[in-house]
């Protein structure tokens, strides 16, 4: 039951490299595909996506540990095999899950040649980088690590749920390149983020003869921001939270404004380039804003008795207090209500595409005899990066296209990204009479044993889709 | 034809994505996760002149310096739960030509005696400053005891003292707590 649970879970809740698609992206069969690339070619004349079953896109991963690495039942000790990984693993390795939910989506050519889409979907982004310090500290304790300094700043961890109304428009500007633009509106419900911290921990024996030790806290700069979260404390149950939640899709949290841009560009017959750059925007945090910040240097060294000559009746010195009040003059948590930007993950795309095979469509397009030919096979090579707090993160994609028949296309994926170099992806996309549905996965060689992936990328969809004569 | 070829891999897709599962996994093993961190912190210190054990306006010995601090954290649920020994050092560095007796004693909220410990600390003089380190290993019986405690007491006794004396006795203290959290 655990385990099902589990791979519910897993599927569920979780994208590889938070979002990278690398199945769908340039698969032009799928509408969605311009959620990827606006400036896709679009074969078709029109599309509508199933409300609610357009695109279910789920992530998740974790770039240095799998449940198996630490749950297998090849006997050991568990908390060996913790130790192992806490000290395997290092600031920069992180634990990811993204998800979208396409709510409506849908798209048409206009008379003037430009193919026009839009629509709605829902978001969860969430990414922590391992603290390692701090889990070493929590693991261990400082007795063994005396005079080392422990790096508070490697807390680093996002999260947000929003929805996105988008509106693109995407033309074939002449017989080599294709142009397209998307302008998205961000509906925040609830977003947190503590990025950019500093400060070390370190407890050293004590080099101004005060005490045994020193506790130093240098350089302290921590915050943590979030928005539509303070006015859910007082909400009544899940329920409640929920409600209210919800209650912002339709603007009612925080707005925010962004643009994807993308392009493809036929080289002679058979090669074709493609890019995009997607997300460009921020959202701007001003409404149930709360956050918390700690700035500064603070040196403890104990609990310092003065034996003062006191009555019976008087009160003793209240020390400890005035060491705790002293810590918190000094790096205390300071509640604020500021406003802030949040800029959104920037996501770039780009491939190199090479056809090949048997020509499809018309037998011969006389009137273009230098322009790309379509063809039933294609190899190629994608890239994908997105921006998170501590740098991008890179995949590269090998993948191989086969239109099997009019009606049906597989493309075949293999990804090395900062997760695995051992990423096989495969997806189907079919198109029966004006039905359109796709299936795409990734990681196929780890879903036999679902513990042993790092992470588990999945996209569906289904669609009404009328294509071009 | 046709479908003799799509349907297989329809069928190869699904059927992989429907069979994965989670497999040579124990979940319960998160029950058996346990976190012993050995954490060292400061505790008291001061610093006594001789000249605090005579009061000069009375012109008279004040053989008992007391002193008592909170403790809050002591008597903290988590720590009665999780705290499975306490190392507790005390080092003194004497300089006045006195022994002295130092006594610990911690006392609950309602100051009822929870748990004591002391030591003698050896004579110095002010040429030549005599170190007493005193030790105090604190676990099972003694350890619940001490972790009802939220406050210590310290008392400081000199055998006798004038107001020629000179030199001074100075504290400092470290705890080692072997915590053991668990699941």
């Amino acid at each position: 039951m655990r385990n099902i649970l589990f791979c519910f879970i897993v599927l569920c809740a979780s994208t590889v490299l938070s979002q990278n698609k690398a199945v769908l992206f340039g698969l032009e069969e799928v509408p969605q595909n311009l959620l990827l690339n606006p400036g896709s070619k679009v074969p078709q004349k029109f599309h509508f996506g199933i409300p609610f079953l357009s695109q279910v896109h789920v992530n998740g991963g974790a770039s240095g540990v799998s449940a198996y690495d630490i749950f297998q039942e090849s006997g050991g000790d568990i908390n060996a095999r913790i130790r192992d990984k806490i000290f395997d693993m290092d600031a920069k390795d992180f634990f990811t899950i993204n998800q979208q939910l396409a709510v409506v989506d849908f798209g048409w050519l206009a008379k003037n040649k430009i193919y026009f889409s839009g629509g709605m979907y829902q978001e969860l982004d969430f990414i922590s980088y391992f603290p390692k310090d701090l889990a070493v500290l929590a693991w261990e304790g400082n007795q063994s690590r005396l005079g080392q300094e422990f790096d508070l700043g490697e807390v680093s961890t996002t999260g947000e749920l929003l929805t996105v109304f988008h509106f693109g428009a995407n033309k074939k500007m002449n017989e080599n390149l294709t142009f397209g633009v998307r302008a998205k509106v961000y509906s925040s419900l609830i977003q947190f983020q503590s990025i950019d911290n500093t400060g070390t921990f370190t407890t050293r024996e004590s080099t101004n003869g005060i005490n045994i030790y020193e506790h130093e806290l240098r350089n302290i700069n921590m915050s943590v921001q979030t928005s539509g979260y303070a006015s859910l404390r007082d909400a009544d149950g899940s329920a409640e939270v929920i409600s209210e939640i919800l209650g912002r899709s339709f603007f009612g949290g925080n707005v925010g404004l962004g643009f994807d841009f993308g392009a493809t560009y036929d080289i002679g017959r058979f090669w074709t380039v493609s890019g995009s750059v997607l997300d460009l925007g921020m959202v701007f945090h001003t409404n149930g804003v709360e956050n918390y910040e700690s700035k500064g240097n603070h040196t403890v060294n104990g609990i310092e008795l003065i034996f003062p000559p006191l009555d019976d009746n008087e009160p003793a010195i209240p020390y400890f207090s005035n060491v705790v009040d002293e810590f918190e003059n000094q790096v205390g948590v300071d509640t604020l209500q500021n406003s802030y930007t949040q800029l959104r993950p920037v996501k770039l795309n780009a491939a190199v595409e090479y056809r090949f095979g048997r020509g499809r469509g018309d037998a011969c397009d006389c009137y273009n005899m230098s322009g790309a030919v379509a063809t039933n096979q294609s190899v190629g090579l994608q890239l994908f990066s997105v921006f998170r707090p501590k740098g991008p993160q890179l995949a590269g994609t090998l993948f191989y296209y086969r239109r099997l028949w009019d009606f049906l296309s597989a493309k075949a994926t293999y990804t090395v990204d900062p997760y695995s170099f051992s990423n096989v992806g495969l997806g189907v996309v079919a198109n029966l009479g004006k039905f359109n549905a796709y299936l795409a996965a990734d990681n196929l060689l780890r879903y036999g044993n679902l513990a042993k992936a790092k992470s588990v990328s999945l996209q569906l969809g289904f669609n009404i889709k009328i294509d071009q004569e | 034809m046709k479908t003799n070829f799509y349907l297989p891999l329809w069928i190869l897709l699904v059927s992989v994505l429907l069979s994965s599962c989670v497999r040579d996994t124990d979940f319960d093993q998160a029950e058996n996760i346990t976190l012993t961190p050995v954490v060292e912190l400061n505790l008291i210190y001061f610093n006594l002149k001789a000249n605090d054990f005579f009061d000069s306006i009375t012109n008279t010995p004040r053989l008992t310096l007391r002193d008592t601090t909170e403790l809050p954290f002591l008597d903290d649920d988590y720590v009665q739960e999780d705290l499975m020994k306490a190392d507790f050092l005390f080092e003194f560095t004497n300089s006045i030509p006195r022994r002295f007796d130092v006594d610990f004693q911690f006392l609950d909220e309602n100051n009822a005696n929870t748990y004591r410990t002391g030591t003698d600390v050896a004579q110095g003089s002010p040429e030549n400053a005599q170190t007493t380190t005193f030790t105090q290993t604190v676990e099972g019986n003694d350890l619940a005891e001490l972790t009802t405690s939220s406050k210590v007491v310290v008392t400081v006794q000199i055998p006798s003292a004038n107001e020629n004396l000179e030199g001074e006795l100075n504290l400092k203290s470290k705890t080692t707590y072997y915590l053991k959290l668990q699941n």
